[in-house]
């Protein structure tokens, strides 16, 4: 099977072979009035047949072959000049490509007495329409969320950078699913030597298939055994396009509404849309809170357990006699309790996002009342660690991109275990061991730290305190100079 | 490589946990002590009493009722380890003192003991955390006093230390005794409670520790005398260490009263002329709002406002003037006059410090006020 035969059945029995047990495969064929014979090959489903019946069978069958300015002779004179009503029309050679440009929603036409095909972009699927974001809404800002089909998330960003600059190089991945991956980039602003090497990885990426972004995104990351990540997900344009403006780099997947950005650094998971539609002042108070409740989010757990347990003397007089007076009847360790409730939390999240939306309530109330109350009343869990862990519950989630909360979840357990050990030793131990990491980590060239470490004075205007816009002159002044 | 990290931090994390290597303390397995007592025993002993607050029947009053919130344990010993650890052999949990408020100190032991013998146990200890505050039980022992019950706090220690605090009388813990105790130059100050029966409802009275006054102290940590309450605000004033206090002073001719609150109180030392260190001026500084007058001038006159400043001041440096006389008399520098002097005049210094009880008695003090009236009240002229 290679290149196109001038018979037409010749045609029609290999692409048959190759659409066996295609149930949903659609031959039709019909004669012109100078007796040529025409094939159309196409998917039901895929394709628009209004479109289809419009612009291909209608004006051939009824009013013959279109004339343009020059009179046209032979269907062949035609296909020459392609010369159908239809924006996108590609010219195949092999057999190869017409199957392929038809797999993706083409319609293939073939002419008898011609060794070549036209495939004619008239795909037309049904897919979801934009709508607001789930996992990342804000307040203020756009509304506007990417949706499954790569062209539609495409023109979303193209929609919001007018300027020649921002390209869009599309990458074919998975032998099977042949999904469409966009890389998008602000020439000029993106540094070309994190493009090659993204570029290069990408070609390399050898897979089946790609379900989703988070395939690309473990194919890319250089540390893959890291508990944090180098690339950001978000499923909002305006998120991609300030970060295109930053001179970072967006993956679009076909399939997902999820696109990549990346490099990014440790902070950029605690920045939120929303700091940078508010009032500023506001911002720098927002950001403060979002950064101690991220300590806490990760360090709660383990300070308790080391303050009741090995350093009692550090807590407050009434607040010890407090503690002391609820744990009375405990029948397990302060870290065993602790434990035993941050498996539990843990369970419940993972439950809540996978019970079916009916039975959500039954589960809030096995929450809140079977493992809250009644465990305290009964005496197995003290109050505190209650309270202990709803508080990190809670500051997990004023981290603004949910992956980049993951992380912080897992040092709670390393945390736990070290402090539990050593008390205020092991916290640091532990703090320590999470630094070195953080500081040796490297996303895309990027230190995973920086602007702090390395420090950079003219990168740290957004980091705590968000300067306002007229006042930062950071990436974004050096790419209005060029 | 990422393998041998991981089992190298699996298998220490084993052997730490299975082997027990770990020295956590549960709260449960702990006694708060809350307040210790010393008193005096015979041969040589010392008693000390340890007042260990109970967590369950802390919070809940309903179980207050009958029975308290705390006991005390008490033991005797050649030293204050030795006595501690007589009681820790009799707990079911691991005393932590840690958390101390009160060491109450018997005057029988300050007459009949040397306190010297406690202040070593006090700095060399770690458990100390030097926040606690030392007092001197006067009349009854120093266990009588945990004993007692309050009728607010849960504790009378914790009551003592409250009043203290509330009262703007913070500087009196035991670091700030330490300190004093170490410096030549000044000596400490200790509050002295006495238990005194109170009725407090009709149908019983009960013994409740009041403040009485405060201990001056000298060099061997013996008692020299004690201010009464009338005094003992003005020399803690003049020591630098009150924050605010009431005062209320003779008006129209002993006719009438006012009273003010003095706030920010301060006090600076110079030495008379500026080079004689035998003639010391103390200049104490306040705010004053005047709260109450029960005379009927009408207090917006300006005149009337300058006639009460400057009768405030005058009868004040007349009630801080005698105080300094009298403790003078005592011989325990408490203000730290020493201290101004060792800094000022250290080659004088060193002929006076070795016998600086002694020789403080010959040095001339003269107290200066410098009260401003910041207010007069909401009502200006009395109602007529």
């Amino acid at each position: 099977m290679n290149t196109i035969s001038t018979s037409i059945e010749v045609n029609e029995a290999s692409l048959r072979k190759e659409f066996d047990h295609c149930s949903d495969i659609v031959f039709r064929s019909f004669r012109l009035r100078d007796q040529t014979l025409l094939l159309l090959v196409y998917f039901d489903g895929m394709t628009r047949l209004q479109s289809v019946e419009d612009n291909i069978l209608k004006p051939l069958l009824f009013s013959g072959l279109p004339q343009g300015i020059d009179r046209i002779q032979s269907l062949g004179e035609m296909f020459g000049r392609e010369w159908l009503p239809l924006t996108d029309i590609k010219k195949d050679k092999s057999l190869e490509d017409l199957v392929h440009h038809i797999l993706q929603g083409s319609l293939g036409i073939l002419v008898e007495g011609e060794a070549s095909a036209l495939s004619v972009q008239v795909q037309g699927y049904k897919t979801r329409s934009i709508e607001e974001p789930k996992k990342e809404s804000t307040l203020r800002g756009s509304k506007e969320g990417f949706v499954e089909d790569i062209h539609t998330n495409v023109s979303l960003i193209r929609r919001r950078i007018i300027h020649p600059h921002l390209k869009t190089d599309s990458f074919t991945i998975g032998t099977y699913t042949q999904t469409e991956v966009i890389l998008a980039y602000m020439q000029g602003l993106a540094d070309e030597k994190v493009l090659a090497e993204v570029r290069k990885k990408l070609e390399k990426i050898e897979i089946d298939g790609i379900i989703d972004s988070a395939y690309i995104e473990e194919w890319l990351e250089e540390s893959s055994f890291s508990i944090f990540p180098q690339i950001q997900n978000t499923e909002r344009p305006d998120i991609v396009t300030a970060s295109l403006l930053e001179g970072k780099i967006a993956l679009l997947t076909n399939g997902t509404p999820f696109a990549l950005i990346l490099p990014v650094t440790f902070w950029s998971g605690l920045q939120s849309a929303d700091d940078y539609f508010e009032r500023f002042i506001f911002v720098i108070l927002i950001r403060f809170i979002r950064f101690l409740m991220t300590f806490i989010s990760f360090s709660l757990p383990a300070l308790y357990v080391s303050l009741s347990t090995f350093h009692p003397e550090m807590i407050p007089r009434t607040l010890t006699i407090s503690i002391a007076t609820a744990r009375e009847q405990s029948p397990f360790p302060t870290v065993i309790e602790m434990l035993l409730m941050m498996i539990i939390f843990d369970g419940l999240q993972e439950a809540g996002v996978h019970i079916p939306n009916q039975l959500g309530p039954v589960m809030s109330i096995i929450g809140a009342l079977i493992i809250g109350q009644a465990a305290v009343e009964a005496g197995i869990i003290s109050t505190p660690i209650i309270i202990v862990i709803s508080l990190t519950g809670i500051a997990a989630y004023m981290i603004p991109r949910y992956s980049a909360a993951l992380p912080f979840r897992i040092i709670r357990y390393l945390l736990l275990f070290t402090s539990g050990l050593l008390g205020f030793v092991g916290f640091a131990f532990g703090m320590i061991f999470m630094l070195i990491h953080l500081v040796s980590l490297e996303s895309f060239g990027t230190p995973y730290l920086s602007p702090i470490a390395p420090f950079d004075g003219t990168r740290i205007k957004d980091l705590i305190i968000r300067y306002p816009f007229w006042m930062k002159n950071g990436r974004n002044k050096k790419g209005r100079q060029q | 490589m990422m393998r041998t990290v991981f089992l190298a931090f699996f298998s220490v994390g084993l052997v730490l946990s299975t082997s027990g290597c770990t020295d956590f303390v549960e709260l449960n397995q702990l006694a708060f002590i809350i307040g210790t007592a010393i008193d005096y025993a015979e041969n040589g002993q010392i008693e000390v009493s340890q007042q260990i607050v109970i967590p369950s029947k802390k919070e809940d009053p309903s179980k207050r009722e009958g029975s308290s919130s705390f006991f005390v344990m008490s033991a005797k010993g050649k030293d204050v380890f030795q006595a501690t650890q007589k009681i820790q052999l009799r707990m079911s949990r691991k005393l932590m003192a840690n958390h101390r408020m009160i060491i109450a100190i018997s005057e029988e032991y300050f007459k009949k003991d040397d306190v010297r013998k406690l202040f070593d146990k006090l700095i060399r200890d770690p458990a100390n955390n030097l926040r606690d505050t030392i007092v001197m039980i006067k009349g009854g022992s120093a266990k009588e006093f945990l004993m007692l019950n309050h009728p607010i706090e849960p504790l009378s220690t914790i009551a003592v230390g409250k009043e203290l605090q509330i009262n703007g009388m913070r500087s009196f813990s035991s670091r700030q005794f330490v300190i004093e105790t170490l410096t030549k130059g000044a000596r400490p100050f200790m509050p002295v409670l006495q238990i005194e029966n109170v009725k407090l409802s009709k149908e019983h009275d009960s013994p409740v520790a009041e403040l009485h006054g405060f201990a001056v102290l000298d060099h061997h940590l013996k008692v020299k005398g004690i201010l009464g309450l009338p005094e003992a605000p003005g020399a803690i004033w003049m020591s630098g260490k009150g924050s605010s206090q009431g005062a209320t002073i003779p008006w129209n001719n002993n006719k009438d009263v006012v009273s003010f609150r003095l706030t920010r109180l301060q006090r600076q030392m110079t030495s008379a002329n500026g080079h004689d260190p035998k003639h010391m001026v103390l200049t104490v500084k306040a705010q004053a709002y005047l709260l109450e007058n029960t005379s009927q001038q009408d207090m917006s006159e300006v005149e009337n406002m300058m006639e009460l400043q400057k009768c405030l001041n005058k009868q004040i440096q007349k009630e801080l003037q005698s105080t300094i006389e009298k403790v003078q008399q005592w011989g325990p520098d408490v203000f730290g006059i020493g201290e101004y002097l060792h800094h000022n005049y250290p080659y004088w210094w060193k002929s006076q410090r070795d016998d600086w009880d002694d020789k403080f008695k010959r040095i001339e003090v003269t107290v200066k006020t410098d009260i401003i009236l910041r207010s007069i009240g909401v009502s200006g002229a009395p109602v007529k």
